[in-house]
């Protein structure tokens, strides 16, 4: 079994690779220090099994399960952290809790490995323990977008707008664009409801970066940012601009 | 014994004040003719069971008529009606009083003597209203003092048991580490994390502890903290030797240093500098706790809210306006500056 440890404390790593070490079918191919390392790791190694802390600098272990993916099994790895315990027991999700006893990791290594025979699929719950944890970051100050091996961190501030394009969104923000695989609905439900609005079925705008409302026609408009972008506005969009203006 | 018989003291006072006032009665039998012996004996016995009968009467009239809750036109009422009934009562006794000893003829005297004793029971009851309001104000302020008490003690409490339960959890860990990789370093820090706890725990509320004592708790902590981070959390803490003996409220800067690891150095990516300076200026005391943060962090200035709020409450607590504190982030570094009295042991007033 390929095993990946990631944790931002040299000595937390330490006590998992000792354990570990007692189980011969278990080779770790890496170890890393944050978040990033991790998306990069888990993407380029494809391991069988991951273990994962929360606390990270920069990106938290759910946000490197959102970036990566759920098709590698993971254990959780935290000291300390109610909300996402009862995450876990709601959704059946493998943790550990620091310190912990060697039967633990055992148990936790067992259970992994009738996963990985039986395939029974830990995706489902993976991403709702995920979903819940964004929903306890909301408003998001920040979207992260994963660019093959790198990830992007784009603060919601300097978005101008997200444009739903197929199966993705592009996130636009100071005349770049990034694609995540996400759907708008989503991520405007995360969103700060006070900064950005859906003014079409296609689009999430950043009130702020708004230059004007225009008429284009008869009970249609369009909005124009400041760098002369123009954004359809749907007739609910436009009375939602209405409500928020007022 | 309640009201103005409540102590011995104030009985004493309130009988000497009515024995004056029988005295002045006698003197005023004395100028409209009647000899001295006789009124002497008819006026003082009788003014000092007015005394007692004003003193107790007007007493329970104040319990039943509390100033500020009944209206006033019935607090009115009910003393005047009962002025009346005491005065009158007071007449009669004087009446039965002057036929037994066939002294002074009391009849030309009965209506400034009933106007009198109106006037008396409605002093006395003024008195009784003031003794009563006294009492309520002491009590308010032993109440108001025994809240604020427990109140920082609850504070402290609260404080102590904000120590991360993370930073337990995750200390515990790495000492479970350190047993299987380094023996001697796992018992380091477990005397670390004991000398730590025992410090914290040793704390009274409201007792104010030196700057040193405070530095000494911090860098338990921050060590604690290295032995986890390795070299991502690099320290350094600078303080006068004029600025060590002076007093601050406990716990005032161990939980800043704490922010400063949790979301300052443990949110970089790569290493980063917890600075500490403390310089005595004068009568007031400087202290600064500086971390970087993360260049790309976005959003505000993590942990700035409760915790320097936290410091904000206290210092206000111990010294109103005279301390301050404020927090600021430029140039990839956070900072809290606080400034306080400069106080000592020996200054302490």
């Amino acid at each position: 079994m390929r095993v990946i440890i990631v944790d931002d404390e040299p000595l937390a790593r330490a006590v998992l690779r000792e354990h570990l070490a007692a189980h011969p079918d278990v080779a770790i191919v890496g170890e890393c220090a944050n978040g990033f390392e991790a998306v990069k790791a888990i993407g380029e190694l494809a391991p069988d099994l991951v273990f994962l802390d929360i606390q990270m600098p920069r990106l938290d272990g759910f946000e490197v399960v959102e970036l990566a993916g759920t098709r590698t099994h993971y254990v959780f790895v935290t000291a300390y952290d109610q909300f996402a315990l009862r995450a876990f027991e709601v959704h059946a999700i493998d943790y550990l809790l620091k310190p912990f006893a060697r039967a633990r990791l055992d148990a936790a290594l067992a259970h992994a490995r009738t996963r990985l025979g039986g395939q029974a699929a830990q995706a489902a719950g993976l991403q709702a323990v995920v979903q819940e944890a964004a929903q306890r970051n909301t408003p998001l100050t920040r979207v992260l977008i994963r660019d093959g091996a790198r990830v992007h961190v784009v603060p919601a501030a300097d978005i101008d707008y997200i444009e739903a394009q197929d199966d993705y969104i592009a996130v636009c923000a100071g005349g770049r664009r990034w694609l995540k695989s996400q759907r708008l609905s989503e991520l405007e439900a995360q969103l700060d409801p006070q900064a950005f609005l859906r003014v079409h079925r296609s689009y999430i705008v950043n009130v702020g970066a708004v230059a004007r409302i225009e008429p284009t026609g008869r009970d249609s408009h369009c909005a124009v940012l400041r760098d002369g972008t123009r954004i359809p506005v749907s007739r609910s969009g436009y009375a939602r601009v209405r409500d928020l203006i007022r | 014994m309640y009201g103005v018989f409540a102590t011995w003291r104030s009985t004493r006072l309130y009988l000497l004040a009515w024995l004056m006032l029988g005295l002045l009665l006698a003197a005023m039998l004395v100028a409209s003719g009647a000899d001295w012996t006789a009124s002497l004996l008819f006026a003082v016995p009788l003014a000092i069971v007015y005394a007692y009968a004003t003193g107790y009467s007007a007493y329970y009239v104040c319990r039943a008529y509390p100033l500020g809750q009944a209206p006033l036109p019935a607090i009115a009422a009910g003393i005047g009606l009962s002025a009346a009934c005491v005065a009158a009562f007071w007449c009669g006794m004087g009446m039965a009083w002057s036929s037994l000893l066939a002294a002074p003829q009391l009849a030309p005297f009965l209506a400034p003597m009933f106007g009198l004793g109106v006037i008396l029971y409605g002093l006395a009851v003024t008195v009784n209203y003031l003794v009563l309001e006294s009492e309520r104000v002491r009590r308010l302020e032993t109440q108001e003092l025994e809240t604020r008490l427990m109140a920082r003690d609850a504070e402290l409490r609260m404080l102590r048991a904000q120590v991360d339960p993370h930073f337990l959890f995750n200390s515990l860990n790495s000492i479970s580490a350190l047993t299987a990789l380094d023996p001697p370093g796992a018992r380091a820090m477990t005397l670390r994390l004991a000398e730590f706890f025992r410090h914290s725990l040793g704390l009274q509320a409201g007792r104010k502890v030196t700057l040193d004592t405070e530095l000494e708790l911090v860098r338990h902590f921050l060590a604690i903290e290295q032995v986890r981070f390795g070299a991502r959390l690099r320290v350094a803490i600078e303080a006068g030797a004029d600025a060590l003996p002076c007093l601050l409220p406990p716990m005032l800067l161990q939980p800043l240093a704490e922010n400063a690891v949790k979301h300052g150095i443990g949110r970089m990516l790569e290493p980063g500098l917890v600075r500490i300076e403390a310089a005595r200026a004068g009568s007031l005391l400087r202290i600064l706790i500086e971390n970087d943060v993360d260049a790309d962090e976005a959003g505000a200035p993590g942990g700035a809210g409760i915790g320097a709020d936290n410091v904000r409450r206290r210092l206000r607590a111990a010294y109103g306006h005279e301390a301050g504190v404020r927090w600021t982030r430029e140039d990839g570094r956070f900072r809290v500056e606080l400034v306080l009295p400069a106080e000592t042991e020996t200054e302490e007033s």
